[in-house]
């Protein structure tokens, strides 16, 4: 097993796309939070909604960008999966280990690590971007870290929980288009409408389990947005984050990955 | 160590209403080339897959050393094998790639040089594959096979895409294998090179097996094509075909008879007092062996090539 995952990490250290998907999680990062940062809030309802900027209010909204990280785990692992199938290397790759169950246990432990890799270039991102406000005169550096801190481990954990749901979306739909097409349309289309819609229902959707462990860590629950009110408690969040990346791996390992690779 | 071996029982693979593979039972030696031949779509690629536990049969039985491919130990280093369309990831050099499945296996670092200098990659190793030639490519799937060291070898058209230089390289590596204990399986269409590189041959039409055997015995058994020339053609004509020989008339005084051997025609020249001129043996070739053993099959070109 221990081989099989330095083998899936080697997979990923040894392809430019990797990087490149690293550098884009960095530069998304930093211009989503460029952007909620600069968001004109000085008139109307919106002074009511942004907390003025270099409050520790704002540095949260600034730091919610941390958010993204979260989609490109999910984009690295359905790579990770469904790479093998897109480049048919799932033929070397089973006739290396030919107990297909081992090879997907082995992508999600790594897609783990994966994830904390992604969330490291968004964090030095955020934190870059931290500074660059802090020195042009938005608060104070402590204030900025400490808010970056105290984002960083409910961010990170959605993160690396997002990047085994992909392993498991992949094993389970095996294409790569497809996969990434369902995994990114439930996440910005697909949910909020059915957050918007039942909350109650949506808050066990994916993307909903992440946002309770982001707010359970970064915003009050009463605070910024509102009608958060219906998210889970952080732990369970992450329960139904790692239900979902098990149960999908798991049914995936026994129908679509048993098929014939021809 | 038992000796390696391949057998297969039973072997039935259905995609929907297509019989790909149809209860095929064989077995492949070690110590030797065995050649897999057929027309396309006979079921070659379907059965080696099913032998490397890629696909799942429908019914039977693909054993390597006695157990399923997925029950070996350490598949890699019991078996290597070269697949039609296997893939590389087009951004990763041909040395990481090979480092990723030596990594999977637990096969040494050191073994990748060995595999890519084996096979003449070593200048392009650190390349990305995506750039590869289709013959460069086929030979760092032939360096994966070899990653183990293996005793079993399963090659589809493993002299796809080689040039003449890397065809007989292969043949001599082939060769030497074998002679070295391994059990070497290899799918091939190019005839003539098969027929230089094998020993044994298992013949698949339609999914069914439809001869197997040494060659040199299949050959024989098939028989040769005698041409003679004789003052008397046409009574030459009318005996042989009076013993069952197939013979016809070429030309002003010459007879050809087919699929048997200088013996029976002697004899039968003898008895009727015959006047031969001139008689020639020719042997039938692997490829004559394989029209006749695949007529019927696919293959229309063989009917465009006979008019
Ligand atoms: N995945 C699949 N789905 C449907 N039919 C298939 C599949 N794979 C193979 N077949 C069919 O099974 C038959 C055998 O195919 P196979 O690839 O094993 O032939 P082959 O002997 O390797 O041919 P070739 O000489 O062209 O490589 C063909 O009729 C083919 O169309
Ligand atoms: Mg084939």
């Amino acid at each position: 097993m221990i081989r099989l995952m330095k083998a899936e990490a080697l997979k990923l250290v040894t392809i430019r796309s990797t990087y490149a998907l690293l550098l884009m999680t960095a530069i998304g990062t930093a211009g989503i939070g460029v952007a909620v940062a600069l968001a004109p809030h000085n008139h109307g309802i919106q002074r009511l909604l942004f907390p003025p900027r270099g409050t520790p209010a704002w540095y949260d909204l600034v730091f919610s960008a941390l958010a993204l990280a979260e989609d490109f785990a999910l984009v690295l692992g359905v790579i990770i999966m469904t790479g093998e199938f897109r480049h048919k290397t799932a033929t070397p790759t089973f006739l290396a280990e030919p107990r297909r169950g081992r090879v997907v246990a082995a992508k999600l432990i790594v897609s783990l690590g994966a994830g904390v890799v992604v969330m490291a270039a968004a964090a030095f991102a955020a934190l870059v971007l931290g500074l660059c406000f802090v020195a042009a005169g938005y608060g104070g550096v402590g204030e900025m870290a400490g808010r970056l801190g105290q984002a960083l481990p409910g961010y990170l954990v959605a993160t690396v929980l997002f990047g085994t749901y992909g392993i498991g979306l992949g094993a389970i739909l095996k294409n790569q288009v497809l996969a990434l097409v369902v995994g990114l349309g439930l996440t910005a289309v697909v949910e909020p409408i059915i957050v918007a819609a039942w909350p109650t229902v949506g808050r066990w959707f994916p993307s909903e389990a992440a946002r309770s462990l982001e707010t359970g860590s970064s915003l009050s629950r009463s605070g910024f947005g509102g009608g958060l009110s219906h998210l889970l408690p952080s732990w369970e969040g992450a329960l139904v984050l790692i239900a979902y990346a098990l149960a999908l791996s798991i049914v995936g390992s026994m129908t679509t990955l048993r098929t014939d690779i021809t | 160590m038992p000796t390696a071996s391949v057998e297969v029982r039973h072997l039935t693979k259905r995609f929907g209403s297509v019989t790909a593979v149809d209860d095929l039972s064989f077995t492949v030696e070690a110590g030797r080339v065995t050649g897999f031949l057929g027309p396309n779509g006979a079921g070659k690629t379907t059965t080696l897959r099913m032998l490397l536990g890629l696909i799942t049969p429908t019914s039977g039985q693909a054993l390597v050393n006695g157990v399923s491919y997925p029950s070996l130990i350490e598949p890699v280093r019991a078996v290597g094998a070269v697949l039609e369309s296997s893939g590389f990831h087009p951004g990763r050099s041909a040395r990481s790639h090979l480092r990723i499945i030596a990594t999977a296996t637990g096969v040494e670092t050191s073994r990748v040089d060995e595999v890519l200098d084996l096979v003449g990659l070593t200048k392009d190793a650190q390349r990305r594959v995506g750039g590869y030639s289709m013959g460069m490519r086929q030979r760092l799937e032939l360096a994966r096979a070899l990653l183990g060291e293996p005793a079993v070898l399963v090659l589809d058209e493993p002299a796809n895409g080689l040039d003449p230089q890397g065809i007989a390289w292969l043949r001599s590596l082939l060769r030497y294998l074998a002679s070295a204990g391994m059990l070497v399986f290899i799918s091939s269409h190019l005839l003539a090179e098969a027929a230089q590189t094998v020993d044994e041959v298992v013949i698949l039409n339609h999914g069914r097996l439809a001869a197997q055997g040494r060659l040199s015995e299949l050959l024989a058994e098939a028989g040769a094509t005698i041409r003679l020339r004789s003052t008397e053609p046409e009574r030459l004509v009318a005996s042989l075909s009076a013993r069952g020989i197939g013979a016809r008339r070429e030309g002003a005084d010459q007879v050809v008879a087919e699929s048997t051997t200088p013996e029976r025609v002697g004899a039968v020249v003898a008895e009727d007092r015959i006047v031969i001129l001139e008689m020639t043996s020719s042997g039938e070739s692997l490829e004559d062996l394989f029209f006749s053993m695949t007529a019927g099959g696919a293959l229309p070109a063989r009917e465009l090539a006979q008019t």
